[in-house]
């Protein structure tokens, strides 16, 4: 951990604050929710890294969808996402979100998690214990700083085939596109 | 000359509020026993704040949130902060009661604006709140101008500090003791975290803030809660000769309400109004009363 090293902080400011002061928006879906209240309170203690729980999508950066995702919840996973400010980054945990897990066959879960959103990293397992949330938070901080972790410009640069993808398992969606078509990164 | 202490007041200020939103952090962390994030950690979250992008909701909410800010700054104005008081001779403690209205007007604006309900719920439990505190502590500023016959703040504290602090001599030691009841509503802490309440309406009045918006916010949150325990260090202990003895004492006010603050949960906000203005009411006014027929 970097966070001591005032030289960093001159050369990069910005990156360095946004390393170290992840608030997550813990999206409580399945299972992977009970592994969250360890972290953030008194027995592993995430706030020690600058990992703290928000309320609300409008402080965050960080996002974490908990376990597997069933279509009704997706809609309000996009619009969670969508209503983060930029830089964001979404992490998917456990082993649902990654290739459907043992929701392989339901009917009305999806499996790829990153066809409807961009996602910069995951943790498998089923479940994952809390520790690995402090894996994939260092291995965040790693990406952040070799400008790695961007899944929110290839959500900007790939829209039009993220929002086909929603479109086609949630149908007609009620709020108009974020991006223009054919804007820029 | 004059005119470097209006810079050098509002920047103490902030830098206090920023010293005192990390040292909470740290001090709750370390009653639950964690370890706790470091000191700088407000200041990390307020450069990262600055440097995402940020979504306006209209010209209103722009407004709302500098007017808040604004409003504290102009209060932090008026407070002596150890032998720093830039506008000395002017209105005192009754403009100080006024402005300090003002920054939770500007959040009220920026929230309806932004028309989210969680704000709107915020924001009248916001009001409520203020209505509840503003009693009791009319009574006890009422009770300290007529006890040192003045309205200035900066000759309260000379006369105070010429003698015993206000709140070791008689008939003020209610007054002093009702403004430590109600401490923890003018800070916004935890038996009186209504207003912000993350679990239940997610953040309130901040729900809809985001980027610069929620870094202004998050300043003006450090300067309500220096400019909230400035007031009673100024009306109550005697201010200090040198803003560091000023600072200690702050500390000292600062740690009785993390205390609190880490002890109780949360009221309703009708719980809330009827302790306040039950016994911290009751209080002020019979200490009110005191120092009207015998304190003079």
């Amino acid at each position: 951990m970097d966070r001591n090293q005032l030289v960093k902080w001159l050369e990069a400011p910005a990156k360095m604050s946004h390393k170290y002061s992840l608030h997550a928006v813990y999206f409580c879906t399945g299972c992977g929710i009970i592994e969250v209240p360890p972290v953030i309170t008194a027995r592993w203690d995430a706030e020690r890294f600058g990992v703290l729980p928000t309320a609300t999508p409008r402080h965050a950066n960080l996002f974490l969808i908990t376990g597997y995702v069933s279509v009704k919840t997706l809609r309000a996973i996009i619009r969670t996402y969508e209503q983060m400010p930029e830089p964001k980054y979404s992490v998917g945990f456990g082993s649902c979100p990654i290739n459907g897990g043992m929701y392989w066959d339901s009917y009305n879960t999806i499996k790829h998690l990153d066809r409807y959103l961009p996602i910069d990293g995951w943790i498998a397992g089923c479940m994952p214990r809390p520790e690995a949330i402090f894996v994939a938070v260092t291995h965040l901080w790693t990406l952040i700083e070799k400008d790695m972790a961007d899944g929110y410009k290839r959500y900007r640069r790939d829209y039009a085939q993220y929002r086909a993808n929603q479109e086609r398992v949630l149908g007609e969606l009620e709020w108009p596109p974020l991006f223009a078509a054919g804007e820029d990164v | 000359m004059k005119i470097l202490w209006f810079v050098i007041s509002p920047l103490a200020a902030l830098v206090v509020g920023i010293i005192f939103l990390g040292l909470s952090r740290r001090f709750m962390a370390r009653i639950q026993w964690r370890y706790g994030p470091p000191l700088y950690q407000p200041l990390i979250d307020i450069m990262r704040y600055f440097t995402q992008k940020s979504v306006s909701h209209g010209a209103i909410f722009d407004l709302g949130v500098v007017l808040s800010l604004a409003g504290s700054l102009v209060v932090v104005l008026f407070l002596p902060f150890g032998g720093i008081c830039p506008l000395r001779g002017s209105g005192g403690l009754l403009v100080i009661l006024y402005m300090m209205l003002l920054a939770p007007l500007g959040m009220a604006l920026a929230g309806g604006e932004a028309a989210n309900p969680n704000s709107s719920i915020g924001i009248s439990r916001k009001f409520a709140l203020a209505l509840g505190y503003e009693v009791p502590l009319l009574l006890i500023v009422l009770a300290v101008m007529t006890r040192y016959d003045s309205i200035s703040i900066c000759e309260i504290v000379a006369a105070q500090r010429a003698g015993l602090p206000g709140i070791a001599t008689f008939p003020l030691v209610l007054s002093g003791f009702a403004y430590l009841l109600i401490m923890p509503a003018v800070l916004g802490l935890r038996p009186f975290e209504v207003v912000q309440a993350p679990q239940e309406i997610s953040s309130g009045p901040l729900a809809e803030l985001g980027g610069r918006y929620l870094a202004l916010a998050q300043i003006q949150h450090a300067l309500a809660m220096f400019i909230g325990i400035s007031l009673f260090v100024n009306l109550m202990w005697g201010g200090a000769s040198n803003p560091f003895v000023f600072f200690l004492k702050m500390l000292v006010v600062l740690a009785f309400g993390l205390t609190v603050n880490a002890a109780f949960p949360r009221l309703r906000i009708e719980q809330a109004l009827r302790y306040l203005w039950r016994w911290p009411t009751l209080i002020a006014f019979v200490g009110l009363v005191l120092v009207v027929v015998i304190g003079r």
